[in-house]
């Protein structure tokens, strides 16, 4: 025990809960005394975080001892380059990839140029053609080589995940208390104490409510969720001879939409529709999607599902639940009076929100969908100004409109809109500055280098079976 | 495509040469296009005589060899604006262009410089700048190689004179296909029914027709306001300074690779060196004191010889209401004004044109183009508008009206939470548009004396022995590389960028 010693209560034992305590039992010195508590389980609503993570978890995971090494030993996790859309609205299908920095030929972005001469973008990115062959290679750094414009995640189990987590925190100071909290004791909107099942009482400086979709500890300070409506999802999994392809797919159904994550020994499937009438016959469960308006109340921060819940139609979730806990770590209270922080959380808390929602929005909006209640559903009811300006703009002339720090860069915007047929009327004047002929010399050419490494790059479970036999025996010595 | 558009630009300062070189070399198809009419009989402003790093990317996308640019318009680098008095009287300090230190594994520097200073171990933050320590040394050098090495992890811009800068685009310019026309505009014709701009008259009887118009003449925006009566947004409750009185003078000493602002009782004095004399200018508010004493404290702070008799100038803080209205753009002074206290006029000028080529109409004016335009210009001006007001109400000075008057100001929230999440605890909110990044507000703040009473928690995993350790390698790693930096004189000799006319003198 330090003199003046703080405590931070961590409520949840899934896989935001053991993420948050790990990032703060790391990242915060002796004067916090960390207390994580729940039952030691993963809640089944862990599945709609889904499985993927974008290319920006990478040193993120590395933090929490989530390095690439153990996750490919010591778990299931093999790589994604994306996730394949397949049959999506109107039909529409694509590789929604991840991507550095497109190549912009005379200085024009190479949209611009696909739009002067009437070409498609997909052929031209090399992690959606490696994808798609079922292939995958680690970028290498020599910008000389196509391949390095490839960006990569991961496609994993939350639950195995959690329980990685869960061993790093059994060696680490954090203490474990194995049961639910019974009782919340609050005064002037602040948790004074929390009565645990086993009897015993903690008292808080800050107290992180990673305990899901139920939002117990900030509502009961104050925090209101906001849902327009509740899907059914149910999750399962298959064994697979073979690693299936480097990408998740999803594709939508006349009820919603089903994905399929390719793990290296498994595939894991996620269905999502409407709630439907008898519940108790259905396997799954039912989740709200919504979000708090403030997930910092009084001294509790909701994070996770606890805070907010989105169709893990994307990486979205995991990006979500990142940030939660990075702005979190970014804004850890220096004293009792937490008001700057929690301005300054709930701030950047709801930009995050509004900005991964333009990108589900975009991806679910359509006027050619199933005649179904889940997807009349998912239609958005009320113009959002932010969105219909980057709709706009980009069907107007291909401008990427962007905001303070979206989560989503510009690629991923340009493949989304590429993906759901919305072409640019107009291509900006600075792509004339290359001449035609050129420009197909150019776009040719890096079509060409795609197509020639494509086939030298192994299949994704060869190389992840090489380079675990590798690590291995790295690790024997 | 349709037909490329037409282009009037109306005025030849900075702001028009600008606009017609960067128009020139991207559209390099659209040579004989663009018109540029300037009257020699009118004067141009020029108070953007130092510039922000970003200038060097507008001269690279020029292909502007940076040396002979240099020599023409007899430039000097800059590596950040000294403010004198602002904090308080004899308080001085560089806001530099480059991050001080470097992160602590992911916190950032400043924080851990906190958390030393509040034991009493750390030296003052100036010490862990390059720049900083570089310009008090009148050392210059260009950054090169590793960004994360200490020497290397700073910008620069450059100190110059924008009437020759306006000569060197000229030339420049024409070489590309721009035509200059000499006149005077008397008369401005405008569509019955669209109401846009269709032919400027001159006085010679000539006409210029064209599709697009920039509105580049200065304060009186004789095409957006006289023309098209935009309107103007207001920005003196704010930022109330309302003149500006330049002189330049005959430089002494060392050629400083930094601009001086010195805050004065009624608004402040900028000193800007050249290679062949120093560029000074007393920005004030009229309320608070008169044009004759404005002048008179001027001339009792040059360091040199007057070369020229005060050049007055008039102008209302603030922004058009529209920047782009019809088919004209306005791009520099007739945009709007902000005092040039962190050299961010030349910068506005930038952005505009580079917002104009990202969304240049391709088939007529349309209302899309037009109003993403107007967001992000306006985000733009608003966010550095925040930024030229910290310096004012973060001080403790009160020893005139003026100073009052700021003390007295009800902040906007935006700037009011940010002080907030500052003084509590040294955090900075990050936003992605906009020119002043978190190093720059870190500078400010702390230089007025702003200091948080905290740090982030996150410092306290480490022994303070240990980020002793670590401050101090960076500390004497820079205090190095600044020794075996040349002066700027020295560089600018040996890197070609010298002018060969010799230091202007007073007639005496």
């Amino acid at each position: 025990m330090v003199a003046s010693q703080k405590t931070l209560v961590v409520i949840g034992r899934g896989l935001a809960g053991n993420l948050a305590a790990l990032a703060l039992s790391n990242s915060l010195g002796p004067s916090w005394r960390i207390v994580q508590v729940g039952q030691p389980s993963t809640p089944p609503e862990d599945s709609f975080y889904g499985n993927v993570t974008a290319p920006t978890a990478y040193n993120f995971l590395r933090s929490v001892g989530l390095d690439e090494p153990r996750l490919l030993r010591r778990s299931s996790t093999a790589f994604s380059l994306g996730t394949h859309f397949k049959n999506w609205l109107g039909g529409a299908s694509w590789m929604q990839c991840h991507h550095s920095p497109f190549a912009t030929p005379a200085g024009a972005p190479l949209h611009h140029q696909l739009t002067r001469l009437g070409l498609d973008l997909e052929p031209l990115l090399v992690s959606a053609q490696v994808a798609l062959a079922g292939r995958f290679a680690h970028p290498p750094s020599d910008p000389g080589s196509v391949l390095s414009r490839a960006e990569y995640g991961y496609q994993f189990d939350p639950m195995e995940w959690a329980c990685l987590l869960d061993q790093s925190l059994q060696s680490s100071p954090v203490e474990i208390v194995e049961c639910g909290v019974s009782e919340v004791e609050t005064q002037a909107g602040n948790i004074t104490a929390l009565t645990l099942e086993n009897g015993d009482t903690l008292t808080a400086t800050l107290v992180i409510d990673a305990n899901g979709p139920s939002r117990r500890e900030s509502l009961c300070s104050g925090g209101a969720f906001t849902t327009k409506r509740t899907v059914h999802a149910q999750a399962n999994q298959t064994s697979t001879p073979q690693t299936g392809p480097a990408c998740q797919s999803v594709e939508a159904s006349a009820q919603g939409w089903v994905s399929t994550a390719f793990l290296q020994d498994r595939a894991l499937g996620l269905n999502v529709s409407a709630v439907r009438g008898n519940n108790a016959e259905q396997q799954g469960f039912n989740i709200a999607l919504g979000q708090l308006d403030a997930a910092w109340n009084g001294n509790c921060v909701a994070i996770g599902h606890a805070a907010a819940v989105v169709e893990p139609l994307t990486p979205a979730p995991m990006m979500l639940l990142q940030r939660d806990i990075e702005r979190l770590l970014g804004l850890i209270p220096t004293g009792v009076n937490m008001e700057v922080e929690r301005r300054e959380y709930n701030r950047q808390y709801r930009d995050d929100i509004a900005h991964i929602s333009l990108f589900l929005t975009t991806l679910v909006k359509s006027d050619d969908v199933p005649d179904s209640v889940y997807w009349r559903d998912a239609q958005p009811t009320e113009p959002d100004e932010k969105l219909q300006r980057k709709l706009a703009q980009f069907e107007h002339r291909g401008l990427l409109v962007s905001y303070d720090l979206e989560p989503f860069n510009d690629e991923d915007w340009t493949i989304l809109h590429w993906g759901k047929g919305l072409r640019p009327r107009q291509y900006d004047r600075t792509a004339d500055a290359m001449s035609q002929v050129d420009a197909t010399q150019t776009l040719a050419s890096i079509r060409q280098s795609i197509e020639q490494i494509t086939p030298r790059i192994p299949p994704h479970g060869l190389y992840v079976a090489k380079l675990k036999d590798y690590l291995e025996r790295q690790a024997h010595g | 495509m349709p037909q490329f558009p037409r282009i009037c630009i109306l005025g030849g300062g900075s702001a028009g040469w600008m606009t017609a070189a960067a128009l020139a070399t991207k559209f390099p198809n659209a040579g004989g296009e663009i018109t540029l009419i300037e009257s020699e009989q009118i004067g141009t402003v020029g108070v953007g005589e130092a510039t922000l790093p970003h200038i060097r990317f507008f001269n690279q996308a020029l292909g502007i060899d940076e040396p002979t640019f240099m020599k023409t318009t007899k430039a000097t680098f800059k590596l950040g604006i000294e403010f004198c008095d602002w904090g308080k009287r004899g308080d001085r300090y560089i806001h530099p262009f480059g991050d001080y230190g470097f992160p602590v594994d992911e916190l950032d520097f400043h924080q851990a410089w906190l958390k030393l200073h509040q034991a009493g171990k750390a030296h003052r933050i100036d010490d862990y700048s390059f720049p900083i320590l570089a310009a008090q040394e009148d050392r210059f050098k260009i950054p090169e190689g590793d960004v994360n090495e200490v020497g290397s992890n700073f910008g620069y811009a450059y100190q110059f004179d924008s009437s020759l800068y306006a000569k060197f685009l000229r030339s420049f310019s024409e070489a590309r296909g721009v035509k200059r026309v000499e006149g005077r505009v008397v008369d401005i014709g405008l569509g019955a029914t669209t109401g846009h701009v269709e032919t400027l008259s001159l006085e010679d009887g000539s006409k210029v027709e064209a599709d697009l118009f920039v509105d580049c003449s200065g304060f009186r925006g004789v095409l957006i306001e006289q023309t098209l009566e935009t309107g103007y947004e207001d920005w003196s409750e704010w930022l109330p300074c309302n003149r500006a009185v330049a002189i330049p003078c005959e430089s002494k000493g060392e050629l400083s690779p930094y601009t001086r602002a010195t805050a004065r009782t009624a608004g402040w004095q900028w000193r800007i060196p050249l290679q062949h004399r120093t560029g000074n200018g007393h920005v004030y508010c009229s309320e608070f004191i008169s044009d004759d004493e404005a002048i008179a404290q001027l001339l009792d702070n040059l360091e040199g010889a007057q070369l020229a008799d005060p050049n007055q100038l008039y102008f209302k803080t603030g922004r058009r209401k529209k920047f782009w209205n019809r088919n004209v753009v306005s791009i520099g002074l007739s945009a709007g004004f902000l005092e040039p206290l962190e050299s961010t006029s030349i910068h506005l000028i930038q952005e505009g044109i580079t917002t104009l080529i990202e969304l240049f109409p391709s088939a007529g004016i349309e209302a899309l183009d037009v109003d993403e335009y107007n967001r992000r210009m306006g985000l733009n001006f608003e966010r550095v508008r925040d930024f030229l007001l910290l310096h004012y109400i973060a001080t403790q000075r009160d020893d005139s009206e003026m100073w009052r008057h700021f003390r007295a100001l009800k902040l906007p929230d935006s700037l009011d939470e940010r002080l907030q999440a500052w003084l509590s605890r040294g955090h900075i909110p990050a936003y992605e548009f906009g020119v002043f990044l978190p190093p720059s507000w870190l500078a400010v703040m702390l230089g007025q004396n702003l200091m948080p009473t905290d740090y982030d928690p996150r410092l306290d995993r480490y022994e303070m022995d240990e980020l002793h350790q670590r401050l101090e390698t960076i500390r004497t790693q820079t205090a190095d590389a600044v020794r075996a930096t040349p002066t700027q004189a020295e560089f600018l000799a040996q890197y070609g960028a010298a002018s060969r006319s010799p230091r202007a003198k007073a007639a005496s």
